[in-house]
C-alpha cells in the first residue's frame, strides 16, 4: 500500500517511542486512516496546518480514563530545530508526565496538561531508541466527529517591563481610548490582526480578538512595538495565552433536558436565565455552552488541544441525544 | 414595597413602605410621611423581616410546610454568607424568594423565576443574579423545572370562569388543554432553551380558543385576553403563538377528512383533533415529508450522492419510523455549491473556516429540510460577514516600520488634539 511520506516519518516516530500511553494503533489501521484523511484533500491539509493533531484522536481513545491531551502540541510551539526529518513536535516534552495517575470518571482531575514545547530529543522513559512494534489500543477507538471547532477569541497578556505614562500614550496614539474615570488603562486598537489590547500603567497588557494564538503574539508584538516608538523601553516579556474560545456545530438539534438529566454533575440548565446548557468538563477544564441548535461554544483553553479534547469528549454525548 | 400588617401611628394608614434611603432601611408611611421604624441591617436579628418576607410568600404561594422549612433553612444559611450579609433589604427578600424557589425545586412543586419576581416586584435579572450566586454558596443543585409540571400553576393564575359561557373556561378544562399543547410544542423544539412563561401563556391562549372556538374567543386578540384572564401579557408569548400554530398546521394538514389548505387561521378548530389524534397525524407527517424530500433527491442532478456524517436531517423528531435511514443515503446537498471533485463533505467546519471554497453560500442550513427543527435553526439571525482571515500566520513575522508609524499622530495632530482638548475643559468648566 502506498503511504504518503508523512505516514512514513510518523511510522517511524512511533516506533522508536515505548509505551506511549495513549494507546497507539495498530499499523493496518493507522495507515488505513492516513489512506482516508489523504484522499480527503481538505482534511489533510488541515492535518498539517494543524500540527498533525488530526491523527491525534486516533493515537488516544476518548474515554477520560485513558485520555492524555498533553502530547498535542500547539502550531505556535512546533519545533523547527530538529531538521525536516522528524518533525516530533506533537509528543511532550516530557514523556514521564504521562505516567501519572489517571483521573478517576467522576471527574476529580485537577492535573493541567503538561505544557507542549518542541522536542529537542526522543526521551522514552523506559527503553530510549529501541524499536519498539505498535501496541495494539487499550480500547477500541471511537469515530471521529470530523467536525473541527473553529477558533473565536483568543485573549493573552503579556509584560512590557517598564512603567506607562497612560495620557502620553493616549495622546500620541491614533488608536487609543484613555478615559481614566470609567478604566484605569489605554484602550488601544489595531487593523491587522484585527484586536483590541487594554494597556496598564505598570506595563502589564491584555490583547484580545485574535483569531489564533501566533495571530494574538503577531498582535501584542504589535502593540509592544507601538508603545517602544512612543519612546518607553518596552520589551516582551512572558507571553501568555490565558485564554481560547472555539465555536462549531453538529447540525443536529439537542434535547437540553435529557442532557441535564443525565450528566447533573456537569451541567447547568436554566432556560429563564439562559438559553443554553452550561456544561463543565472537568478533563479538560472546559466550560462548554451547548444550544439547542447544535452549536456548540468551548472556552477556559489554554491550549487548542483541550479545545479538541473537549470537543472530541462531548461530541458522542450529544449524538445520544439526538434521536430522542 | 408594601409592609402587610403595619399601621402607621402618625395617621393609622397601612401604606407602609420600605425606604432604602443612604442604605439605612426605614419604613416610612406614603400617606403622612411619618417614618414608621428606622432599622439599621445589623438591627435585624438573624433573618429578621426577611424571614417574615419568606412566610408571607410561602402563604401567598401555598407552598406546604415541608417547603416552607426548607427555605427557611436556606434563608438563614445563605444571609449568613459574606455575600448576602450587608446587601440591601430588597436584595435579602430577593434572596429569601431565590430560597422558597430552590425548595420548591427540590420538592418536586416547581414554579418560575419569573413568577417570584412579580410577587416580590423586583428586577428579573437582578433575581436571576441573586439566584446564581446563592445556588453558588449554599453548593446545591436543584432539578430543572419542566414546563408540563409548572403549566398547573401558571394557568390557575387565568380567571376565566366567571364569564359567560361564550368567554368562560374552567381551569381543570384548560389546564388539560394547555399542558397537551405544550407537550406537543416540546416535541417540536419550540421549547427547548426557551423561557417557559411565554410558551406556557401561548398554550393557555390557544388552549381556550381551541376549547370552544367559536367566533368570540377566536377574534380575541392575546391582549384582551390577558385583560381578561387578569394576567399580565408579555411580548415573546406573540412568537409562541405564531410558531405554535405552525406547528399545528403541519400536523392539521395531514387530516384525511379535511379539504382546503390548513393555515394559521382556520388551525385552530382543529386543534381537537389534531390533539387526539397527534401520534398518527405525527407519523403521517414524517412520511410526507420523507416522501417530499426523496423526490427531490431523485429530480436533484448535481451533486452524486456523497456520503454524510450527519444523517441527522430526518433523526429529531420523536415519532421515528425506521425508512428515515433510507432517506439519508440519498441525501444530496442541493445548499451548498460545491464542486463534484471537492470532497469536503465529511468535513462540518464552519463556512468561513472552508478555505477551499470561497463560495458566498452560507452553510446549508439543516432546518430547513427537516420537518421539525428549533426556530432559531430555521430562522437564523443574519451574521455579520466573516472577515478574510490572516493565512499562515506565525506570530514571529516582521513588523514594518510604517505600518506601526501609521497609529501615531504626528506632532501637529497632537497640539490640536491638546488644544481641543484644553479648550473642551476649559469650557466645561466656565
Amino acid at each position: 500500500m502506498q503511504l504518503s511520506s508523512f505516514t512514513w516519518k510518523l511510522l517511524k516516530i512511533l516506533d522508536q517511542v515505548d509505551q506511549v500511553r495513549c494507546g497507539v494503533m495498530d499499523e493496518s489501521a493507522l495507515e488505513r486512516y492516513f489512506d482516508d484523511s489523504i484522499a480527503n484533500d481538505s482534511a489533510f491539509i488541515l492535518g498539517e496546518e494543524l500540527g498533525l493533531q488530526s491523527p491525534a484522536p486516533l493515537l488516544h481513545d476518548s474515554t477520560p480514563s485513558v485520555q492524555n491531551s498533553s502530547f498535542l502540541s500547539t502550531k505556535s510551539e512546533r519545533s523547527s530545530e530538529l531538521g525536516d526529518e522528524l518533525d516530533l513536535s506533537f509528543l511532550p516534552d516530557d514523556l514521564s508526565t504521562q505516567e501519572e495517575p489517571s483521573q478517576d470518571d467522576t471527574g476529580n482531575a485537577t492535573q493541567q496538561p503538561a505544557s507542549v514545547s518542541g522536542l529537542r530529543t526522543i526521551v522514552s522513559p523506559f527503553c530510549p531508541m529501541t524499536p519498539m512494534t505498535p501496541m495494539t489500543p487499550m480500547t477500541p477507538v471511537t469515530e471521529r466527529s470530523g467536525i473541527i471547532p473553529q477558533l473565536q477569541n483568543i485573549v493573552s497578556t503579556v509584560n512590557l517591563g517598564c512603567p506607562l505614562d497612560l495620557k502620553f500614550i493616549a495622546l500620541q496614539a491614533r488608536n487609543a481610548e484613555y478615559n481614566p474615570k470609567r478604566f484605569a488603562a489605554v484602550i488601544m486598537r489595531i487593523r491587522e490582526p484585527r484586536t483590541t489590547a487594554l494597556i496598564f500603567s505598570s506595563g502589564k497588557m491584555v490583547c484580545t480578538g485574535a483569531k489564533s494564538e501566533e495571530q494574538s503574539r503577531l498582535a501584542a508584538r504589535k502593540y509592544a512595538r507601538v508603545v517602544q516608538k512612543l519612546g518607553f523601553p518596552a520589551r516582551f516579556l512572558d507571553f501568555k495565552i490565558q485564554n481560547m474560545v472555539a465555536s462549531c456545530d453538529v447540525c443536529f438539534p439537542i434535547r437540553l433536558e435529557g442532557l441535564v438529566l443525565t450528566h447533573q454533575q456537569f451541567s447547568s440548565y436554566e432556560p429563564e436565565l439562559f438559553p443554553g446548557l452550561i456544561y463543565r468538563m472537568v478533563k479538560p477544564r472546559i466550560v462548554l455552552l451547548i444550544f439547542v441548535s447544535g452549536k456548540v461554544v468551548l472556552t477556559g483553553a489554554k491550549e487548542r488541544a483541550e479545545i479538541y479534547e473537549a470537543f472530541e469528549n462531548i461530541y458522542p454525548i450529544l449524538k445520544g441525544f439526538r434521536k430522542q | 414595597m408594601f409592609r402587610s400588617g403595619l399601621t402607621c401611628p402618625g395617621c393609622g394608614s397601612s401604606n407602609i413602605v420600605d425606604d432604602d434611603l443612604y442604605s439605612q432601611a426605614q419604613l416610612v408611611c406614603t400617606d403622612c410621611g411619618s417614618v414608621v421604624s428606622e432599622g439599621t441591617l445589623a438591627d435585624d436579628p438573624v433573618g429578621g423581616s426577611g424571614v417574615q418576607r419568606l412566610k408571607a410568600l410561602c402563604q401567598i404561594l401555598r407552598v406546604n410546610a415541608e417547603i416552607e422549612d426548607q427555605s427557611e433553612k436556606y434563608y438563614k444559611e445563605a444571609y449568613q454568607h459574606e455575600s448576602f450579609i450587608n446587601v440591601t433589604l430588597q436584595k435579602k427578600e430577593i434572596l429569601a424568594g431565590c430560597c422558597l424557589l430552590v425548595s420548591c425545586r427540590m420538592r418536586n412543586w416547581p414554579i418560575t423565576m419569573g413568577t417570584i419576581s412579580c410577587l416580590l416586584d423586583a428586577d428579573f435579572n437582578v433575581v436571576g443574579a441573586t439566584y446564581k450566586e446563592m445556588m453558588k454558596i449554599l453548593n446545591i443543585k436543584a432539578p430543572i423545572v419542566n414546563v408540563t409540571d409548572v403549566m398547573e400553576a401558571h394557568s390557575q393564575e387565568y380567571k376565566m370562569s366567571s364569564y359567560p359561557e361564550e368567554l368562560a373556561e374552567n381551569s381543570k378544562d384548560l389546564t388539560r388543554r394547555a399542558v397537551a399543547l405544550v407537550e406537543l410544542a416540546a416535541d417540536s423544539w419550540i421549547v427547548t432553551g426557551r423561557k417557559p412563561i411565554p410558551i406556557m401563556m401561548a398554550a393557555v391562549y390557544l388552549g381556550w380558543q381551541s376549547l370552544k372556538p367559536n367566533q368570540h374567543r377566536l377574534r380575541m386578540s392575546l391582549e384582551k385576553f390577558c385583560q381578561l384572564a387578569q394576567v399580565k401579557k408579555c411580548r415573546a408569548a406573540m412568537t409562541r403563538i405564531a410558531e405554535m400554530k405552525e406547528m399545528l398546521c403541519k400536523l392539521g394538514k395531514e387530516l384525511p377528512w379535511l379539504r382546503g389548505a390548513v393555515t394559521p387561521d382556520n388551525v385552530i378548530p382543529q386543534v381537537d383533533d389534531i390533539l387526539q389524534n397527534r401520534h398518527a397525524l405525527l407519523r403521517r407527517a414524517m412520511r410526507a415529508h420523507e416522501d417530499t424530500l426523496q423526490a427531490e433527491c431523485q429530480t436533484s442532478s448535481a451533486d452524486p450522492p456523497t456520503e454524510q456524517t450527519a444523517p441527522s436531517q430526518i433523526t429529531e423528531h420523536v415519532d421515528q419510523t425506521p425508512s428515515a435511514s433510507s432517506v439519508e443515503q440519498c441525501e444530496p446537498n442541493p445548499e451548498r455549491a460545491e464542486p463534484p471533485a471537492d470532497k469536503e463533505a465529511n468535513l462540518h467546519t464552519a463556512p468561513e473556516q472552508s478555505d477551499a471554497q470561497e463560495s458566498p453560500d452560507p452553510a446549508p442550513n439543516w432546518g430547513k429540510r427537516v420537518l421539525f427543527a428549533p426556530p432559531c435553526v430555521v430562522h437564523p439571525k443574519k451574521r455579520r460577514a466573516a472577515q478574510p482571515e490572516l493565512q499562515d500566520v506565525n506570530g514571529d513575522e516582521e513588523i514594518s516600520d510604517s505600518e506601526i508609524d501609521s497609529y501615531l499622530r504626528t506632532p501637529r495632530e497632537v497640539r490640536d488634539f491638546a488644544l481641543t482638548q484644553k479648550m473642551l475643559s476649559d469650557e466645561g468648566k466656565s
